[in-house]
């Protein structure tokens, strides 16, 4: 055993460096005790215990005492300690560490405190597992923030209960499974880039509002804002909880001259609640099923109630040659392969007949990504159809696949190749990150029928099915 | 696409045409760390774009670029048209629309008449003061407006066009102010005279802008002309008419340039009491 | 304002987002300004019970209610008394840290402060005497100080001759009482009895209590808020660091202390001065105080006790009265003194994380930069240990502020809701004790309270 004890006079440091400095040492082959420490009452007690023969000192004075199992262990230590005391500490001032929020309420202060002035946040887009959404939209209604659930799976108790709290907040619950809004220009989910307007939109539909969105685009209509209000809002047990305040928000909205109400058919207590608001602005409402006004009707009732002229909706018919057009063969049933479910069901009504697929069905998106974004399961359908006539609806905008022909396009040349005529309803503005008319230029080269209009689209698919049972 | 670095933003509506048009040749006019200023060869107005930060002022002709303004080649050929803006090898692609004139609904004028004292008081006690004495042509811009004198109004913005130093003369920027609050609160109070002059002073200011100021500030001056403005005098705008709390608005606009905001500020007071002694008026002569 | 107006409809966007980060990016694209959430999956098992917690609707309002009421409290340090005439105590009763707990279940500390109490009040005549007697459990009572409005450090053990500092609530009314810190080393918090512990004791119950209870006679009481807040901003988080609130202490007392003690002030001054940790018990009830004043609020998920008696790590909930909810006490991971290591370390105990219940210690890290390398960290280390706190806690103390942080507020009033959603334990400061009887203290560090416990208390939330 060798000890090495020193006594340092004058010699400060605060008692957590040298437990540090302690500690390496210790950790050091063949050195079995270290403490350097100021050497107080405690501190020489303690070395003492230990068996060290340390000298008068007093609390101002720096102690060392070593004690390792060779000469050559004390001696490393040693220079150790004298690298560690003369290293100077790095610690600078305190880097201010941004970490994330890990909950919406702490964004939610982490944004006024940021943006200190400007307000802070105006809403929360929730998107996190149905379970657990609720509790985040919570913290977004508690904070005063609007919020756009787009998380499915929510039950149907915890969103009344939000829509409730909302309510007394005076802010808005969007959904659950809300997939679209736009505020003030900004879309949130899947959305299509809109100028501003005097149309607001409030919708119970994703892919709906989308369309008549992108159609009023078309025209040169702009659009205030579109509100979603989640697929389940007008039913009976919610009520049109959250569509009664957003049609009261636009209602009261400066820049909102027109109202237009996307939905399925609302139950009678939430038609009702609706009819009563007497509203001041005028409400147009396109109501999605049999006997309904297809959604691009609604949108011209839009148009004609703003005094505006209904445009053709752009449309790139089949190239010559391809199946489907004049001289072509075409044999075989009408096939709906949809991604978006609105869409889906509007078609299949104006088609009466054939066989309609919503792969964004919650059956098809278990453990995968919903086909705006993964066309997978979508193309896989398309390869095995062998005759007959296919109907695809291709929606573009934000949040959705960044180049959906890339993929498509060759699908549809191979279909096109089997006889399978194609049409396809393309659902999106100019301004579209993906670019409407590159997106249907592609298309059309590859042998489709491109329509703007989903009902349009529809009827062509309709009369082209029907021509291929009379052939 | 090209091999391009594409970068999105949000832009104002004002900016519609010139992006929406065939692709024009442009140059940098001016950089600065939160803004870069783009004049582009072109008939259209506004035909300065400028290119702002999120935390920058948003002025109505501003298109708000998702990345740092340092990652802009600003060396490189630039144009604009076909819904993008290109520098060099990067293009800002418009992903987003935003209005520089937000319809404000109506008001009450008894509202605005409490608002007025509330903004006097406000701009009275701040250390920001306009960058003129205003006395001189302001003093006789504000009363020709108050008495619905359109000789005496362009007499005084004839003076003030391009008067003072910098970016945006201090002259420009009260006329601006004056122009968006005799539209907007001339519609929001249904004072048809106040509409009616700020027609006819802004076709006065917008002639010869382009040949009496910087360019920037003839921009701005034909923004509004057409009742556009940056955020921070709509926002001014808004509380005036009951839709947001007044004093964090007018604090924010003060806050603006060396003197911009408290001209606009200038501008909007002395709109605002034309509207509110124009309203009984009627239309035209 | 029009309440149906939405005021998102007519202000800039700012998006708060939370999940998918698809839908982020594409509103980066649009240049929208955005806050994203880190969003992770709550412990696994919560989200029933969180969500029916989360649509109590009595919640929001009770957990501001409760929080509002524990940062406006305003602890004075009102007097010093025997804890027999204070708080009633017989003899053979003794009070100890934590949730309650029986000898057969006691730590090694926990056991020998117990038998330095029993010597300190005549009630054995030796170590092994006491222990018998302990163990025999006749005339003996045991129980946990905070069920006394009482905390205690360490050990936190407490007899009726011991003096105890007595902090009163002008805000609300309370009182809490700690005892006095005996000093560093062989002390009875820390589990030694020796005959220098014993005699340390009586010397503070001849001649330091009533000293202090003459000085605060004389003086008045003692704002502890305002030390406090003063404190924090001298580098102390008040609990491993006391070194600026105890100075302060001395200074406000010292003349008090020699115009009612003259005979006694020079060796009072000194004693204290050569006790960095003077304050901390102090800063306790002072703590306990402000903790008490947001207890009982039907709904409220706020925390207002933690508490370790070395062997269990316990809170209690304002919303579920004295119910305790338990796991094991960890062993803290810190710095050892002298030749000890964590082989001789005791598991976690003590109620001094009354200090981090309301906002200080571990929560305040980032206003002590001088203590953050217990752990081996740095300032930033310090910095993002008070900054996690934020995500656990209901509100930002109005007086309390790190100035580092830009005077923000320490994070204070932890919500059992937030630990389970976010999986963050609070951060607490501690001192280790030795696991054998009459050691001491062997170091110092950080430990993280179990997850059990709060768990725990967030299925009796929805029970009730």
């Amino acid at each position: 055993m060798n000890d090495l004890v020193e006594v340092r006079a004058g010699v400060y440091r605060d008692s957590v460096s040298l437990m540090r400095v302690s500690q390496a040492l210790a950790a050091l082959p063949g050195v079995s005790v270290a403490i350097v420490a100021m050497a107080t009452e405690l501190n020489v007690g303690l070395a003492r215990d230990a068996g060290f023969a340390v000298p008068a000192a007093t609390p101002g004075d720096l102690l060392v005492a070593i004690r390792a199992s060779t000469d050559d262990a004390v001696q490393e230590a040693a220079a150790e300690l004298e690298r560690r005391l003369a290293a100077r500490e790095a610690a600078g001032a305190a880097r201010h560490e941004d970490r994330p929020p890990r909950t919406v309420r702490s964004a939610a202060r982490a944004a006024a405190r940021d943006a200190a002035g400007s307000g802070g946040a105006t809403v929360a887009l929730v998107s996190v597992p149905g379970e657990y959404a609720f509790l985040e939209a919570l913290d977004a209604v508690e904070a005063g923030l609007s919020v756009m659930i787009f998380s499915d799976n929510v039950p149907v108790e915890q969103e009344i209960l939000l829509k409730d709290r909302a309510r007394e907040q005076g802010v808005l619950v969007m959904g659950p499974d809300c997939g679209t809004a736009v505020i003030g220009g900004a879309g949130l989910g899947f959305a299509n880039v809109l100028g501003p307007g005097p149309v607001g939109v409030v919708a119970a539909s994703g892919t709906g509002a989308q369309q008549v969105t992108s159609l009023l685009d078309l025209a040169g209509v702009g659009v205030s804002h579109l509100l979603g209000v989640g697929g389940r809002d007008l039913s009976a047990e919610v009520g049109g909880r959250s569509a009664i305040q957003a049609l009261r928000a636009l209602d009261a909205d400066p820049a909102t001259e027109l109202i237009l109400l996307v939905s399925k058919p609302p139950a009678p207590e939430a038609a009702g609640a609706v009819r009563d608001l007497g509203l001041g602005t005028k409400l147009v409402t396109a109501l999605l099923g049999p006997g309904q006004d297809d959604l691009t009707t609604a949108v011209e009732k839009v148009l004609g109630a703003l005094g505006r002229e209904v445009p053709a909706w752009p449309c790139w018919p089949a190239p010559p040659g391809a199946p489907g057009t004049p001289g072509s063969e075409c044999r075989g049933p009408l096939r709906g392969l949809y991604s978006g479910g609105t869409l889906c069901a509007e078609a299949a009504v104006i088609a009466g007949n054939g066989e309609f697929t919503d792969f964004g069905d919650d059956a098809y998106t278990r453990g995968r990504a919903h086909p705006m974004i993964d066309p997978t399961l979508r193309l896989e359908a398309l390869d095995a159809v062998e005759s007959g006539v296919v109907l695809l609806d291709v929606v573009l905008g934000h949040g959705a696949d960044p180049d959906p022909s890339a993929r498509l396009a060759p699908a549809v040349a191979r279909a096109c190749g089997r006889g399978v005529a194609v049409v396809v309803a393309l659902v999106g503005t100019d301004g579209d990150p993906q670019g409407l008319r590159v997106q249907a230029a592609r298309l059309n080269e590859a042998g489709a029928a491109v329509f703007t209009s989903n009902a349009a689209a529809a009827r062509h698919a309709r009369d082209l099915a029907a021509a291929c049972v009379h052939s | 696409m090209g091999g391009r670095t594409q970068i999105g933003g949000a832009a104002s509506i004002a900016l519609r045409p010139a992006l929406e048009s065939p692709r024009r040749p442009a140059r940098v006019l001016a950089a600065f760390p939160l803004a870069v200023y783009l004049e582009v060869r072109s008939e259209y107005e506004p035909h300065v774009i400028a290119l702002v930060s999120g935390e920058a002022a948003r002025l109505p002709n501003a298109v708000v670029v998702a990345a740092p303004l340092a990652r802009l080649p600003l060396g490189d050929e630039c144009w604009v048209g076909e819904g993008s803006i290109g520098l060099g090898g990067v293009g800002i692609r418009v992903r987003r629309w935003w209005d520089p004139a937000p319809p404000l609904g109506s008001a009450e004028p008894s509202r605005l008449t409490r608002a007025l004292a509330h903004l006097d008081d406000i701009c009275d006690h701040s250390q920001r003061r306009p960058g003129l004495d205003v006395t001189g042509a302001p003093g006789l811009l504000a009363s020709g407006c108050l008495a619905g004198s359109l000789v005496d109004g362009i007499v005084a913005a004839e003076r003030l066009l391009g008067l003072g130093p910098g970016l945006t003369p201090s002259g420009d920027d009260m006329l601006c102010g004056l122009l968006v609050a005799l539209r907007h609160l001339g519609l929001a109070a249904g004072a048809p005279r106040a509409i009616w002059l700020a027609d006819w002073l802004a076709a006065a200011v917008t002639y010869d802008a382009r040949t009496r100021t910087t360019p920037i500030s003839a921009t701005l001056l034909h923004c509004a002309a057409r009742g556009q403005a940056g955020s921070e005098v709509l926002g001014v705008l808004r509380a005036i008419a009951g839709y947001q709390p007044l004093d964090p608005a007018a604090h924010r606009l003060l806050s603006l340039g060396h003197t911009s905001g408290a001209d606009l500020a200038w501008g909007i007071r002395a709109g605002l009491a034309a509207v509110l002694s124009l309203r009984s008026w009627p239309a035209g002569r | 304002m029009n309440p149906t107006t939405l005021s998102m409809l007519s202000r800039e966007p700012h998006v708060i987002t939370a999940g998918t980060a698809l839908l982020g990016e594409a509103l980066d694209q649009q240049a929208v300004a955005r806050t994203d959430v880190d969003w992770r999956p709550p412990v696994p098992g919560t989200a029933a019970a969180l969500a029916a917690a989360l649509a109590d609707p009595r919640r929001e309002r009770a957990n501001a209610l409760a929080v509002g009421r524990m940062v406006s409290a305003r602890p004075r340090l009102a007097g010093v008394r025997p804890a027999r005439e204070a708080l009633g105590l017989e003899p053979g009763t003794f009070l100890h840290a934590g949730p309650p707990i029986s000898w057969e279940r006691a730590s090694g500390p926990m056991r020998g402060a117990l038998i330095g109490a029993m010597l300190f009040e005549g009630l054995a005549a030796s170590p092994e005497d006491a222990e018998e007697r302990l163990a025999a459990g006749s005339g003996i009572t045991l129980d946990s100080c905070h069920h006394h409005r009482t905390v205690g450090p360490m050990a936190g053990v407490v007899s009726p001759s011991m003096w105890m500092l007595e902090v009163a609530d002008a805000e609300h009314g309370g009182t809490a009482y700690c005892s006095l810190n005996e000093g560093l080393g062989k002390v009875l918090r820390y589990g030694a009895y020796g005959p220098e512990v014993v005699e340390r004791l009586r010397w503070m119950g001849d001649v330091l209590g009533p000293a202090l209870q003459a000085a605060l006679a004389l003086n008045g009481p003692l704002d502890l808020r305002g030390l406090i807040a003063q404190a924090l901003q001298m580098g102390d988080e008040l609990h491993n660091r006391n070194r600026a609130a105890t100075s302060l202490m001395v200074r406000e007392l010292a003349p008090a202390v020699v115009e009612a003690a003259p005979g006694h002030a020079a060796e009072v001054l000194r004693f204290i001065n050569g006790n960095d940790h003077f304050f901390l018990n102090a800063g306790m009830a002072a703590a306990k105080v402000s903790a008490d004043a947001a207890r009982d609020v039907p709904g409220s998920s706020l925390v207002v006790a933690m508490a370790r008696n070395g062997t269990d790590f316990g809170i209690q909930v304002s919303g579920l009265g004295d119910r305790w909810f338990t796991g094991p006490a960890g062993v803290p991971d810190g710095l050892y003194l002298g030749a000890y290591g964590p082989g001789d370390a005791n598991p976690d105990i003590g109620d001094s994380t009354i200090t981090e219940t309301t906002g200080l210690g571990g929560f305040a890290m980032a206003a002590a930069p001088a203590i953050v390398r217990f752990v081996g960290g740095d300032v930033a280390d310090a910095v993002a240990a008070t900054t996690s706190m934020y995500e656990i806690t209901l509100a930002e103390h109005p007086a309390y502020q790190i100035p580092g942080l830009g005077f923000r507020g320490t994070p204070v009033g932890v919500d059992v809701t937030l630990v389970a959603r976010t999986g963050t334990l609070p951060v607490v400061n501690t001192g280790i004790a030795g696991r054998v009887a009459g050691t001491g203290q062997v170091g110092a560090g950080l430990v993280s309270p179990p997850m059990e416990a709060f768990t725990a208390a967030l299925a009796a939330l929805t029970d009730v």
